[in-house]
């Protein structure tokens, strides 16, 4: 049973900022399919503040290149948004893919992000897109890079005060893109692994490479370092070896070596060497 | 005209609608809730229990401990030894020691968390190997619950005569039922001052004995009723909610009700026993079965369950579905302080299938035999002789199932790097093992000429109340709308026996044709045959007294001789052969099942829609068995981390019935309920063996574990 708390139904962001920052005590629900299951384990708030009512936090709209996606749209929806599925493909296959449809129909890219799982399925595609989040309060905006963002296991740098308000996304044209997760059943169930990826080449010379390894490290990362390796080269076996070799190494310098590795590094190793390869990996 | 028919359930329209009564929906004026406190620790004295905190908390009413049971602390469906509450020690994590009662489920549960309990440690016996070995006395008795012995001809003899010989030894793990509906239910004294006990249960006459022994009432002052049940599978054989309902309704002279969360039906419910099984195999080179040796232990926890019933039954069918000259097989179940094992959807078998069938394919493998060639050239017949020395005098349409599929298998193509394909064969003792286990039903012509069923078997989701209304239609030759379905009353029926073992359709089917032929002679005496009407008939007899008549029916067999295992353990089989598909990615151990075909010799189908959706949940669960479920005591707390399948994991699954007769059943039918599940997780790992060429010998075998395989092959070449 839940802890007892008192329900504040924000109508619009500026009540929502508003009573953020008026209350002492108070979480935000944004979804609720990460909130509401640590209540249910004891954790306490005097107040929840719903976001579901507030239709600016919601939707997708794009300019000038850029997807500008609202914290509170949820998994569902990105999912099936053919913007987001032209331009962020990698975004849109993880959507799809999280937790169940009722939780998809919930739960939302802001609390997904807040939440700031390792396994979290949004994360990965969003680095490769070079994602930015907007944080809203009382005092104003700020931008901030969402691998900065994330400072940790399920932690972040947001403020008390502050409402996660849009991602900003660069959209990604001509590039192969896509998103993988390994789990121990077909749906509905959390990430043992995750890989999202964007590829441009031209004439079999990669011109872009970019990589992003979730629910492996503490935080989902970029290899920079074998992507820059990549780029310019041909996609030759040799090549792409000596590629997620170099993503091996980087794992292990993060995160050290783990029980779960003897299982997930040949995952990885044996995902990237079909993707980079040029095979399918679905 | 109504076998073989796929009547529409009883029970779909209340259910799809929603209106249907499940023992969470169970409500009453003035109720209270019950909740327990469970121990913390595996093992442990109860040094001190403070209960005042309960009772601060306003709303508490009492506290109950095993002071308060009136009459034997002790239940057990095979053996008295697990007591309701704990007294002085504790067991396993999650024993009941307390129930606290409040006015409401809030605070019932605040008050639960606020007894304090001081536990005086002793060391935990967790590992069934050491526990046989071990000094460290769980239980007065021994660390022994359960030795069962099978033996037939000489398996030395019968290894010297084979040309190949194939050994390795098969893990399984603790499973969960996984019911929809946790346990629950609803305990109030009546105006008459009798306990009634409504709940989600498997059985209602066992379980008044059981509350009679507790509360040191006779019988008939106890009334069970079975609410609308949510899936058993085993776990609602036990007494769950219903000892302390009795008792806590028995102290307050309330209503009370109780139901388990999620986490707390994980952490006290039984699971399917985990075992290691050593089995060794002897064939001749012409794929003829010479010898088989097995060696089965298992851990079994604090209490016996069902453990004794799953031991015996686990050696009785250790070969499989062949015949085999010369068998030895030893069965041992060891307590530990683990969670308490019972009865789980093929009490034993499904684990003995998951061994027997991957030996059959490494054995027809370095022979060069066809998996299907072998299976039917050892396969169980008419005239076969089991390894309990049983002779097969009817029914046995085992290498029928194999022969339906047969076309399927021969043409089956490998669609991609990845893709395999594996056959499962299970044969299943319908009913209890070697023991007597009757049912009865009562067949009423009643008010308004309806034709009544009083029934004591469960309905609990698999279908028997179709079933034995259709056995009753055909039988009495009456319309659909002349009857009515009284079930699940102590009251009102008799004792029908548990919805187990595979046993209603035949055991109770049985009784209630017996019962229906009673009243099929009066109205034909009557004139029905003829054109008389029940209404005519009825207002002409009633005042002669109730129309009532009484059907019995306890399946032939005899108890198992103790040194041997050999003798008639029951008196027919289920015989069934899954052949499934399965597609393994290599780069990530991830395996779809992506069909399956399931071949089953039910005796008749009385209801093949209904058949086709146990078969189709059966799969399921095996699926779940064979690749992904997993209760890690300690660890495993809710859905979050105990995977079962979902609809996204499901295979088509095409199914085939044989029926070849059982003359004692009804119609012929035999049951179908845990044949289902027993042959799907061993069709998956020999289509795992053949899409990538690994061997599986621990179950579950999750993508961790078969990704590990295939790099440890790579690595080894």
């Amino acid at each position: 049973m839940l802890p007892q708390f008192s329900y504040v139904a924000a109508r619009n962001k500026q009540e929502a900022l508003s009573s953020l920052a008026s209350l002492t005590g108070a979480a935000l629900l944004a979804g609720g399919t990460d909130l509401l299951v640590r209540m249910q384990k004891g954790e306490t708030h005097r107040y929840v503040i719903d976001l579901g009512g507030v239709a600016e936090l919601a939707g997708v709209t794009e300019e000038d290149g850029t997807l500008r996606i609202g914290g509170g749209t949820t998994h569902g929806r990105i999912a099936i948004h053919p913007t987001v599925r032209r331009t962020c493909a990698s975004l849109a296959s993880a959507c799809s893919l999280v937790g169940s449809p009722q939780i998809r129909n919930m739960g939302t890219l802001g609390g997904n992000l807040v939440n700031a799982s390792p396994a979290a399925d949004s994360i990965a595609p969003l680095l490769v897109h070079d994602a930015v989040v907007t944080l809203e309060s009382m005092d104003g905006e700020r931008a901030e890079t969402l691998s900065r963002f994330i400072a940790g296991p399920y932690r972040t740098t947001i403020g008390n005060r502050e409402i996660l308000t849009s991602v900003k996304v660069e959209t990604l044209d001509g590039y192969h893109e896509g998103y993988r997760r390994i789990a121990r059943r077909a749906g509905w169930a959390i990430s043992r692994l995750s890989l999202a990826w964007a590829l441009r080449d031209a004439d079999g010379i990669f011109t872009d490479v970019r990589i992003a390894v979730g629910s492996c490290t503490p935080v989902p990362f970029r290899p920079r370092s074998a992507e820059a390796f990549l780029i310019g080269k041909g996609r030759k076996k040799p090549v792409v070896e000596e590629a997620v070799k170099m993503v091996l190494d980087e794992i292990r310098r993060i995160a050290g070596m783990r029980p779960s590795f003897a299982y997930k590094l040949p995952v990885v190793r044996d995902l990237l060497l079909s993707v980079l390869g040029g095979g399918a990996c679905s | 005209m109504f076998i073989g028919r796929d009547l529409d359930r009883v029970d779909a329209l209340e259910k799809v609608l929603g209106t249907a009564e499940f023992a969470h929906d169970l409500r009453m004026e003035g109720m209270l809730f019950a909740c327990v406190v469970r121990s913390a620790k595996p093992h442990a004295l109860l040094a001190g229990i403070e209960v005042q905190g309960a009772y601060a908390v306003p709303g508490v009413l009492r506290v109950v401990s095993y002071k308060d049971i009136p009459g034997q602390n002790t239940y057990g469906a095979l053996r008295k030894d697990q007591p309701f509450l704990a007294s002085q020690r504790v067991r396993y994590v999650g024993e009941p020691i307390l129930i606290v009662i409040g006015e409401n489920e809030a605070v019932a549960r605040e008050g639960a968390a606020r007894v304090r309990i001081d536990y005086g440690e002793i060391d935990a016996v967790l590992d069934p190997a050491g526990s046989g070995k071990g000094h460290a006395l769980i239980v007065d008795a021994g660390n022994v619950l359960a030795y069962k012995k099978l033996r037939k001809g000489d398996v030395e003899k019968g290894f010297a005569e084979s040309d190949v010989v194939v050994a390795h030894t098969y893990e399984t793990t603790w499973i969960d039922h996984a019911f929809l509906e946790t346990e629950a239910g609803i305990g109030y004294v009546d105006e008459g001052g009798r306990i009634v006990i409504r709940s989600s249960t498997q059985n209602i006459h066992y379980k008044r004995a059981e509350i009679a022994r507790l509360l040191a009432m006779p019988e008939e002052r106890i009334r069970v009723i079975q609410a609308t049940t949510g899936g058993g599978f085993g776990g609602k054989l036990d007494v769950t909610v219903e000892g302390f309902l009795a008792l806590a309704a028995y102290l307050l002279k309330r209503p009370v009700f109780m139901r388990y969360t999620r986490e707390e039906s994980f952490l006290s419910n039984t699971k399917r026993h985990p075992l290691s099984i050593e089995y060794t195999t002897g064939a001749r080179s012409d794929g003829v079965l010479t010898a088989v040796k097995v060696n089965i232990t298992g851990d079994t926890g604090p209490y016996a369950s069902y453990g004794d019933a799953v031991c015996l039954r686990a050696a009785v069918h250790a070969t499989g579905p062949y015949e085999v000259a010369n068998v030895w097989a030893d069965s041992k179940l060891f307590t530990t302080n683990g969670p308490v094992s019972g009865a789980m959807r093929g009490f034993g078998v499904p684990q003995l299938a998951f061994a027997h069938e991957s030996q059959l394919d490494e054995v027809a493998a370095l022979l060069g035999i066809d998996p299907l060639d072998i299976r039917i050239k050892n396969g169980l017949k008419r005239g076969s002789i089991t390894a309990t020395g049983q002779v097969l005098s009817a029914s046995a349409g085992f290498v029928e199932t194999l022969k339906k599929l047969e076309p399927f298998w021969r043409a089956r193509k490998k669609r991609k790097a990845g893709s395999g394909f594996g056959l499962g064969c299970m044969y299943y003792g319908i009913g209890n093992t070697g023991v007597a286990n009757p049912a009865r039903a009562l067949v009423e012509l009643g008010e308004g000429g309806k034709v009544i069923l009083h029934t004591g078997a469960c309905e609990i989701g698999q279908g028997s109340d179709t079933v034995l209304l259709q056995v009753l239609l055909e039988t009495l030759g009456t319309a659909r709308s002349d009857v009515l379905l009284d079930r699940g009353d102590t009251d009102t029926s008799k004792d029908a026996g548990s919805s187990s073992a595979s046993r209603q359709t035949y055991v109770s089917g049985k009784a209630v044709q017996e019962a229906a032929l009673g009243l099929r002679t009066l109205l034909d005496k009557a004139g029905y045959y003829r054109g008389r009407s029940l209404v005519d008939i009825y207002c002409a007899m009633k005042d002669g007294g109730r129309l009532l008549f009484d059907g019995f029916f306890n399946p032939p067999a005899t108890g198992l001789d103790e040194a041997t295992g050999q003798g008639v353990p029951y008196a027919t089989y289920a015989f069934a052969t899954h052949m499934t598909e399965v597609e393994v990615e290599e780069s990530t151990g991830a395996c779809r099942v992506k069909h399956v075909y399931a071949a089953h010799d039910v005796g008749k189908g009385i209801n093949p829609k209904g058949i086709r959706g146990q078969i189709c949940g059966g799969v399921a669960m095996g699926i779940g068995l064979a690749l992904m479920e997993e209760f890690i005591p300690g660890k495993t707390a809710s859905f979050d981390t105990y995977y079962i399948p979902t609809s996204m994991d499901m295979p088509r699954v095409d199914v085939f019935l044989v029926e070849d007769e059982e003359p004692t059943g009804p119609f012929g039918a035999k049951g179908v309920g845990e044949p289902a599940l027993i042959p799907q997780a061993a069709s998956v790992v020999n289509a795992i063996r053949d899409a990538a060429g690994v061997a599986v010998y621990e179950l579950p075998c999750h993508v961790e574990r078969l990704k590990g395989l295939m790099e440890k092959k790579k690595m080894t070449g």
